[in-house]
């Protein structure tokens, strides 16, 4: 019982402690994105939509992303389902970011969106983005660009 | 001696990854270590190398073991998968085993339904060892996380895995558990309260 004991205890500490890391970590790292986010959506609305502010409301902004589109690249954002763990992300995130006409991807669990932006000039037919979904795992809901949603 | 013959194989990780994506699994539990290398060059199936020792009963299965996807539900919240898998390979003695090396094979079922919050997985396997034996098992294991982490973030999640191995001298066992997730690195630690063991289970994914 001892030996259990002694393994038992240090898990649960463990286990407190960095699920309260975690917290932290998550609450900090959401307040960092929600100030990206509302910069980006004040700022650079006319650049990534046109006119079309729920889209930018959608998309997630991250460096990667904010940099890809001041390049000039246009962007798209997906609903996914079942993307419900960090591998899921790590899939998304390793077949379209092998694509060339892909700039900038990025897995959005809280929204549960697939954020893409393409090289400029380039783009992904929504029959492509689902193709490319399968063979990462997942299937699209619903791809949303700048002036349409086209429902799957 | 009565063969203990299982582990808890793919509860741990996802057995398919990503089209072209290649994954090293290592678990390590009451009655076994084993390390697999798969790839999946399809989203309905993978192929892997994988060596397990069962260490109390010296000998070591190196198979080929493929993975089949039979049915994934797909919900904007959840995701769960049915998994065909099995193997078929040589099992040799280890640690001064006299025995001769024999054909091996094992199959399988793995179950998963998962949400950001909760986990819910199953397994049950029997493997054919030649003269080392056979045996059976099937395993059913529960998660919570205590907060949804998001894209990136360390996800942090407390398990509980019940085995039950009908040919071994403690036939049913429990093991809580801690996963630790972050992007492509998963990392289990628990101990089997049963038959006082450590569990430690590592997946990087590639």
């Amino acid at each position: 019982m001892n030996t259990i004991t002694s393994f038992l205890i240090p898990l649960l500490l463990l286990a407190a402690s960095t699920a309260a890391w975690g917290q932290h970590e998550h609450e900090h790292q959401h307040e960092h994105q929600h100030e990206h986010e509302q910069t980006h959506a004040a700022t650079d609305a006319t650049a990534v939509t046109g006119e079309n502010i729920s889209f930018t409301d959608r998309l997630t902004a991250t460096p990667e992303i904010e940099a890809a589109l001041a390049n000039g690249g246009n962007a798209v954002v997906a609903d996914v389902l079942g993307v419900v763990c960090d591998f899921c992300a790590v899939a998304m995130n390793k077949v379209f970011g092998k694509q060339e006409e892909v700039a900038a991807v990025y897995v959005d669990l809280d929204t549960k969106a697939l954020n893409l932006v393409f090289m400029p000039g380039a783009t992904l037919t929504d029959e492509a983005i689902a193709s490319l979904a399968v063979q990462a795992g997942y299937r699209i809901a619903a791809v949303h660009r700048s002036d349409a949603v086209v429902t799957h | 001696m009565l063969l203990m013959l299982l582990t808890s194989a793919a509860v741990v990780g996802r057995p398919i990854s990503y089209v072209g994506g290649w994954t090293f699994i290592e678990e390590s539990n009451r009655q076994s270590t084993s390390a697999l290398l798969h790839y999946t060059p399809s989203p309905s199936w993978s192929l892997g190398v994988r060596n397990e020792w069962f260490r109390d009963d010296d000998y070591a299965i190196t198979s080929l073991q493929p993975t089949y996807l039979l049915k994934r539900w797909f919900g904007q919240d959840y995701q769960a998968n049915v998994y065909l898998q099995g193997g078929l390979g040589l099992a040799s003695g280890t640690s001064g085993n006299p025995l001769g090396s024999t054909g091996a094979g094992y199959a399988g079922v793995i179950a998963d339904w998962e949400t950001r919050r909760f986990f819910l997985g199953y397994n049950a396997r029997y493997v054919e060892a030649g003269h080392f034996g056979d045996g059976a098992m099937q395993l059913v294991r529960m998660g919570w996380a205590p907060y949804e982490g998001d894209t990136r973030d360390l996800h942090t999640w407390l398990m509980v895995e019940v085995d039950h191995r009908p040919e071994s001298k403690d036939p049913v066992s429990v093991t809580p558990l801690l996963r630790f997730f972050q992007g492509p690195v998963l990392l289990e630690l628990g101990f089997n309260i049963v038959e006082p063991t450590p569990l430690i289970n590592f997946t990087y994914r590639f």
